[in-house]
């Protein structure tokens, strides 16, 4: 009996260490891509997405995003290309309405950049993706950058005819700005 | 034949320049008029890319037309033309080269208000006009490129039919003088058979 009380003690010490949670403030936050038609570049956004972010940058081990997108609703300025993309040559989100990216796990790069190795699901494919992370604290919360790169191939977005990389290229780059907000606090 | 023109004679640089743009003129009406009907796929992307490079050629064939225009000179109207004639050649003739800079410079504000990349032919980038999609300036580019074409086609189909009746009701050399091969009603002095 006497020896459980400090084993209870080391569990209790062992276990919590859920990284930090977070809100993700949506007025200030952006989802986007950047991809390239007919040899030129234009944005695109995700008017519509939610992130569950856990993250403290001295305990990667417990980090974890989980960040699911409505793919309807992508805006790319351009009315002709916004009513593609929802179509079956493209997102097809009759069947596959959300994208969704889950971390398995953060490392730190031998330059120091933060990785975030985790599944994209995207268009009924999962593939994993490897985020760049930049966390910025800030006076009431943090910042959240994140990049990657991705080929849009990978995914089945815009196969058949569509599959022309001169019209349209395979590489895509994904990029959010997340504005942290502490979470019950 | 000489690249300038004469009294007689538009000159070589003067018949490229009139030739070139008229037939891309026609290949731009059929090629507008087929593409608009295409569904969407990447070949319609194509033939719009096509368009628009054939429309930005016309632009500067127009403009470098112009600009030898004023340092060229024009042959001389036929003595037998009235001079109300005269002057509708004229309006025909300004009314045309508004138009063929009005078009293309409508179609490039239209692409760059619909927010679409602009290149000639994949090889030079052409910037937008408008720096972003612009929905109401989309709007009414499209409608002035679509009204332009058809005012184009009727001002086409009058200086077209006003050649031709110079060649064949007045024959005289209003058309001739603009062929790039000899033909019979070059001005001689007497008869009409100097084939």
């Amino acid at each position: 009996m006497k020896r459980l009380v400090p084993l209870l003690a080391a569990l209790a010490f062992a276990l919590p260490a859920a990284a930090r949670e977070w809100n993700v403030d949506m007025t200030r936050s952006t989802l986007g891509f950047t991809a390239t038609y007919q040899g030129e570049a234009f944005d695109g956004r995700f008017e519509r997405f939610g992130a569950k972010i856990a993250y403290d940058p001295a305990d990667l081990a417990h980090a974890k995003f989980d960040v699911s997108v409505d793919l309807a609703s992508a805006d790319t300025q351009n009315a002709e290309r916004d009513q593609m993309l929802p179509g079956a040559d493209f997102f097809d989100v009759a069947k596959f309405p959300r994208a969704r990216f889950v971390s398995t796990g953060f490392r730190r790069a031998a330059d120091g950049t933060v990785l975030a190795d985790g599944i994209l699901t995207l268009r009924g494919v999962s593939r994993p993706l490897t985020l760049t992370v930049k966390f910025t604290p800030a006076a009431a919360g943090a910042a959240l950058d994140v990049g990657a790169s991705l080929r849009r191939l990978d995914f089945g977005v815009g196969g058949g005819d569509w599959a022309d990389t001169s019209v349209i290229a395979n590489a895509v780059t994904v990029k959010a700005h997340l504005a942290l907000t502490p979470a019950g606090g | 034949m000489p690249l300038r023109s004469s009294d007689a004679r538009w000159g070589a640089l003067a018949q490229f320049f009139h030739w070139t743009v008229a037939l891309l003129i026609v290949a731009q009406g059929a090629i507008g008029l087929a593409m608009v009907a295409m569904a969407p796929t990447v070949a319609k992307v194509k033939v719009y890319a096509l368009h628009k490079s054939i429309g930005l050629t016309v632009l500067a064939l127009a403009l470098l037309r112009l600009a030898w225009r004023a340092a060229d000179r024009r042959p001389a109207d036929p003595p037998a033309m009235p001079r109300r004639q005269a002057l509708a050649a004229r309006a025909v003739h300004a009314a045309l080269y508004v138009l063929i800079l009005a078009i293309p410079l409508s179609g490039w504000l239209f692409n760059s208000a619909a927010n679409f990349p602009l290149s000639w032919f994949g090889l030079v980038h052409v910037p937008s006009l408008t720096g972003g999609a612009d929905p109401a300036l989309k709007a009414f580019a499209r409608a002035a490129h679509e009204t332009l074409f058809w005012i184009l086609v009727a001002v086409l189909a009058a200086h077209v039919g006003a050649a031709l009746k110079h060649h064949y009701v007045d024959r005289d050399a209003v058309l001739a003088r603009m062929l790039p091969w000899r033909t019979r009603r070059r001005p001689v002095p007497s008869g009409d058979s100097a084939r």
